[in-house]
Order: C-alpha cells, then sequence, then structure tokens
C-alpha cells in the first residue's frame, strides 16, 4: 500500500499503466509504455513538489497574460 | 510580366504590387501554379486536392474585381494553400485519414472563409499528417533533399512553398507542426497566439493547444497573411477578444534596444548540432550589430514542458478519437492508432497535474518576460538539420542518451504550444551542405508584430529566404 506523498517508480507505474491499458483494451508498445510510464512520473514529482500554489488552467483564454 | 518561372517566384506583396500596377492578373499568376503543380507534384506530392477549376474561376473573380477598383487587400488573386485539416465547403478534406476518404464538408472553416474574404484563390489542399499526428509517413517530400524528412505535421504546406507551388499555406501547429516545416524548407512560420486565429471548423488534434497559422517565404507575406486570418470568431470558444493590428505596419523598424533572452543551458542543449548552433549564434551576433540586446537568461521551468504538453495531448487526442478507434479502428493506420489512444490509460488526475504544471509554466514565463523586459527568446527551431528519412525515428549517433530526430524536434517548439504564446521560425542560415537552418523567436501574447519586425531585421541583413531548394529548378 503507498503512503500519501509516495510516488510509484516508474517501473511500479508501468505496471499499474499495462493493466489498465489491458483493462481498456488498448494496445501499447512495452517502449511506449516505459516512455509513458516515466513521463508521468516526473509530472508526479513535479506536482507533490512545486504544484501547491497552481490551480489548472481550465480554459485557455485571452486574459492570461494580464 | 508573362514568364512562369518569374511569376511563381513572387513573394506575396510582389504579386500583389504587379496585380495593382496591371503588370500580371490573378488568373496568370493561378494558371502559372497549376502548371507548377504539374510540374512538381510526381515528386514532391505536396497536394492531397487541387480544385483547379475552381481556383480559376476564383482567380477570374478577382481579376473583375481588381479592375472594378474593389480591392480586398493583398491576398487579393493570390493562390493560397491549405492544409486539409481545414474544412472547405465543397472540397475534399481527409486529413490524411482513410476515415474522411472521400469527405467533402458542406462548411468552410472561419480561416478559410477569413481567406476567401481576404480574395485569396484557394489552389490546393496540401498534405498532412494522418489526423495531424506523426503515426504514419505521408508520399511528401521536400524538393531541399527528396531522401530526408520533410517536416510535419503540415508537411504539404511547407513542401509546396519550397517547391513554388504556391505563394503562401495555411498550417497548423499543436507540437511544432508550422514552425518544424518552415525551418526544413527554409520558410517562415507563425504560430501565433493561442486564440488569435479561430480554429472553427479546423479538425483537432487537442483542443488547447491547436493553433492555425500561415507559412510563407517572406516575413512581410508572414504578416500579410496572419492579418487576412487573425481575429476574434464568436464560433470558436477560445478565440481571443483581442484586437487585430496591421502586422505589416512597422515592420521595418527595426530592432535598435529590443531585449532578446536566450536560456542557453535549455535552448543550446547538448542535443543542438555544431551547424545549429553556429547559425543561431550568427543569428545572435547579427541583431546585437543592429542594436538589440542579449540577456542571458534561465528559466527552469522549461525542463518538463515536454512531459506536461505531451500529457495534455495525449489525453485531449484520445478523447476525440477513442469513439471513432472503436467503431471504426480499422481505418486509422497502426501507429497513428496507437498515437492516438494511448492517452486513454492517463487517469483523470494525471491529466488536472498537467494543467496545473501548465499554469506554472505559463505564470513562470509571464514573470520572465516582464522581469526582464523581454521582447523575445531566440533559441534554434529544431536541434539538427532534418534527416534522411530512414534515421528519423533512430537514436542518434552522436547522442548516447537514445534521442532520436524526433524527440529531439519537439525540444525548442513544444515551450510556446503549452504557454500559447507566439513564435515564429524563420532562414537563419544553411549547413554546408545546403540544408536550411531555421531559427526561432518565441514572444509576449498578442505581440506576433514584435516577432515579425525581429524577424524582418535579420532577412534583410542575410536574404537567406531568397536561395531556392535546386532540385526542382535542375
Amino acid at each position: 500500500m503507498l503512503r500519501m506523498n509516495e510516488t510509484p517508480d516508474p517501473e511500479i507505474k508501468a505496471e499499474q499503466l499495462a493493466r489498465l491499458a489491458q483493462i481498456l483494451d488498448v494496445e501499447i508498445a512495452p517502449e511506449e509504455l516505459a516512455a509513458l510510464s516515466n513521463q508521468l512520473h516526473l509530472l508526479d514529482d513535479l506536482e507533490q513538489s512545486k504544484l501547491h500554489d497552481h490551480l489548472p488552467i481550465l480554459k485557455m483564454d485571452a486574459d492570461w497574460y494580464d | 510580366m508573362t514568364d512562369s518561372l518569374a511569376l511563381i517566384n513572387l513573394s506575396i506583396s510582389e504579386a500583389a504590387t504587379a496585380l495593382r500596377q496591371g503588370e500580371t492578373t490573378s488568373v496568370a499568376l493561378t494558371q502559372a501554379t497549376l502548371a507548377r503543380i504539374k510540374e512538381t507534384e510526381p515528386t514532391v506530392q505536396a497536394y492531397a486536392t487541387v480544385p483547379a477549376d475552381l481556383a480559376l474561376t476564383a482567380a477570374e473573380r478577382a481579376d473583375r474585381e481588381i479592375a472594378a477598383g474593389r480591392d480586398r487587400g493583398p491576398l487579393h488573386g493570390i493562390p493560397i494553400g491549405v492544409k486539409d485539416n481545414c474544412y472547405t465547403k465543397g472540397i475534399l478534406t481527409e486529413v490524411g485519414s482513410k476515415m474522411l476518404e472521400g469527405f467533402v464538408p458542406d462548411f468552410d472553416s472561419t480561416v478559410v472563409q477569413k481567406l476567401y474574404t481576404a480574395g485569396a484563390v484557394l489552389i490546393g489542399k496540401t498534405r498532412c499528417h494522418e489526423w495531424s499526428c506523426g503515426g504514419s509517413e505521408p508520399p511528401t517530400r521536400t524538393p531541399w533533399d527528396l531522401s530526408r524528412f520533410p517536416g510535419g505535421s503540415s508537411i504539404g504546406s511547407g513542401v509546396a512553398l519550397a517547391a513554388r507551388s504556391a505563394f503562401g499555406a495555411i498550417g497548423t501547429d499543436t507540437g511544432g507542426s508550422i514552425r518544424i516545416p518552415a525551418s526544413i524548407n527554409n520558410l517562415v512560420g507563425m504560430k501565433a497566439t493561442y486564440g488569435r486565429v479561430s480554429m472553427y471548423g479546423v479538425l483537432p488534434l487537442a483542443w488547447s493547444l491547436d493553433h492555425v497559422g500561415p507559412l510563407t517565404r517572406t516575413v512581410r507575406d508572414n504578416a500579410l497573411m496572419l492579418g487576412a486570418i487573425a481575429g476574434h470568431d464568436p464560433k470558436d470558444p477560445n478565440s481571443a477578444r483581442v484586437g487585430v493590428p496591421d502586422y505589416a505596419t512597422g515592420i521595418e523598424s527595426g530592432v535598435r534596444s529590443m531585449r532578446i533572452g536566450i536560456d542557453r543551458g535549455y535552448f543550446l542543449y547538448p542535443g543542438v548540432v555544431d551547424s545549429v548552433r553556429s547559425v543561431t549564434e550568427t543569428v545572435i551576433d547579427e541583431l546585437t550589430s543592429m542594436g538589440a540586446k542579449i540577456i542571458e537568461i534561465s528559466a527552469p521551468e522549461l525542463a518538463l514542458t515536454r512531459e506536461t504538453l505531451l500529457t495534455i495531448r495525449m489525453v485531449e487526442s484520445a478523447s476525440y478519437h477513442r469513439h471513432q478507434i472503436r467503431e471504426k479502428g480499422h481505418l486509422y493506420s497502426p501507429g497513428t492508432r496507437a498515437t492516438l489512444q494511448m492517452g486513454e490509460v492517463i487517469l483523470a488526475t494525471q491529466y488536472v497535474a498537467a494543467l496545473r504544471a501548465r499554469e506554472r509554466y505559463r505564470a513562470a514565463m509571464n514573470a520572465l518576460f516582464r522581469r526582464e523586459n523581454l521582447e523575445a527568446l531566440i533559441s534554434p527551431t529544431i536541434p539538427l538539420p532534418t534527416p534522411l528519412l530512414p534515421d528519423l525515428r533512430k537514436p542518434r549517433t552522436d547522442m548516447n542518451n537514445g534521442e532520436t530526430p524526433t524527440d529531439g524536434f519537439i525540444h525548442h517548439v513544444y515551450p510556446a504550444n503549452l504557454s500559447g504564446q507566439p513564435a515564429i521560425s524563420a532562414p537563419g542560415g544553411f549547413t554546408s551542405s545546403g540544408l536550411p537552418i531555421g531559427y526561432q523567436l518565441m514572444g509576449r501574447p498578442f505581440e506576433e508584430a514584435t516577432l515579425y519586425r525581429i524577424a524582418y531585421a535579420y532577412e534583410q541583413a542575410q536574404n537567406w529566404h531568397e536561395r531556392r531548394p535546386l532540385h526542382v529548378y535542375d
């Protein structure tokens, strides 16, 4: 069981993604799965360390630069 | 002016002047372009569809209007290509796919409607990668070197201009798809600010990252085209309510005292080969000699733009395509299907994390531009000259981290798609073997005019844009 604030490493995440892909009947090549896993792992890390003060952009609009 | 080769080599602004001075006609320009298409298409295959009769009818109308004093502006009577993901009423729109084979829309995308309003002659629909993503390779080839990658996904738009079978072309850019073919084909490509050009009637790849924009052979032409297609559109919910300036006005004002930033750590990372590094430094030196100030900056938030953008792109693409893929997956090529489907396994929470990362990045870029009072950031457009086609997805032999040319292509262009900032690629120089090398400028939101000023200044100093691909001239 993962504790709060613990990010699964890329290998565990790749296994999770593979299971999800199987359930959803999505074909993903192993090397692409590994790349996706790494991509999401890096984002997870960023989310935990640096995104606390940032709300998601839900709509791109012209006011963002003000 | 009757020489066909002379006509097709004109820029848009030169052709517009010639039309108004009675030196040529839109019909002559269109006939010369159609002849050029006939001559070059067996080799370069830039077009998916060429509605010759419709183009000639539009050209005759343009000539009548110009003769009657009804001047619609600089695109009036000019043959323009449009990427095949833009809806065109009564004209095939297949986005390089089997799924839409034979599809003829019953309305025009806003960008096409605006081109028509400006009096442009739609000369053809330019080829693109299937559904604007790179899962399979079209037969299109660049006249700069038929054995090398011609760019993508606005592949036909770039090649048609390089081959002189259009005077300007429309492309779309979700992760560099205007700027990459511009760089490879010695062209100017503008991805304007997100929301600047309406996406209505354009088949999406990822809604929050997609942009429509012009490719041209000169900076001024690009400014003229953007002026014709930009503007608020109530049919596009993401369209910006921001006034459209005359982008060509002030284009000659120079770069004196302009502050242009460079993050050498990110933009000149080890994947940038010497020839590209050298061209980028030459552009910097030239701009400096013209009075610009180069500011060394560091933007650590650039580091995860790739992961952030890919996560958003994958989810939005999967959302658009998943039902079609379930029902008619055989109508997608395997590579495209895999690329478009992968986002289904990304969790909603991970997508939201990417949206938060995007906000962090955008805020950081805003702060950087304000703090340093920057007009632009400069970088290469892509880190290496275009590779041989078989090497496109192979690990580079000069890198030890497995990076492929395709991986490298996104390094410099993704950041502007993620933030929505405007970004232009323009001709920067050439390799010793004659391959074009582009450079990129990223600017403040809705300040495309500033990027045109900088690019124009360098263009006038170097004239790289006047070089032509010898292949189609032999």
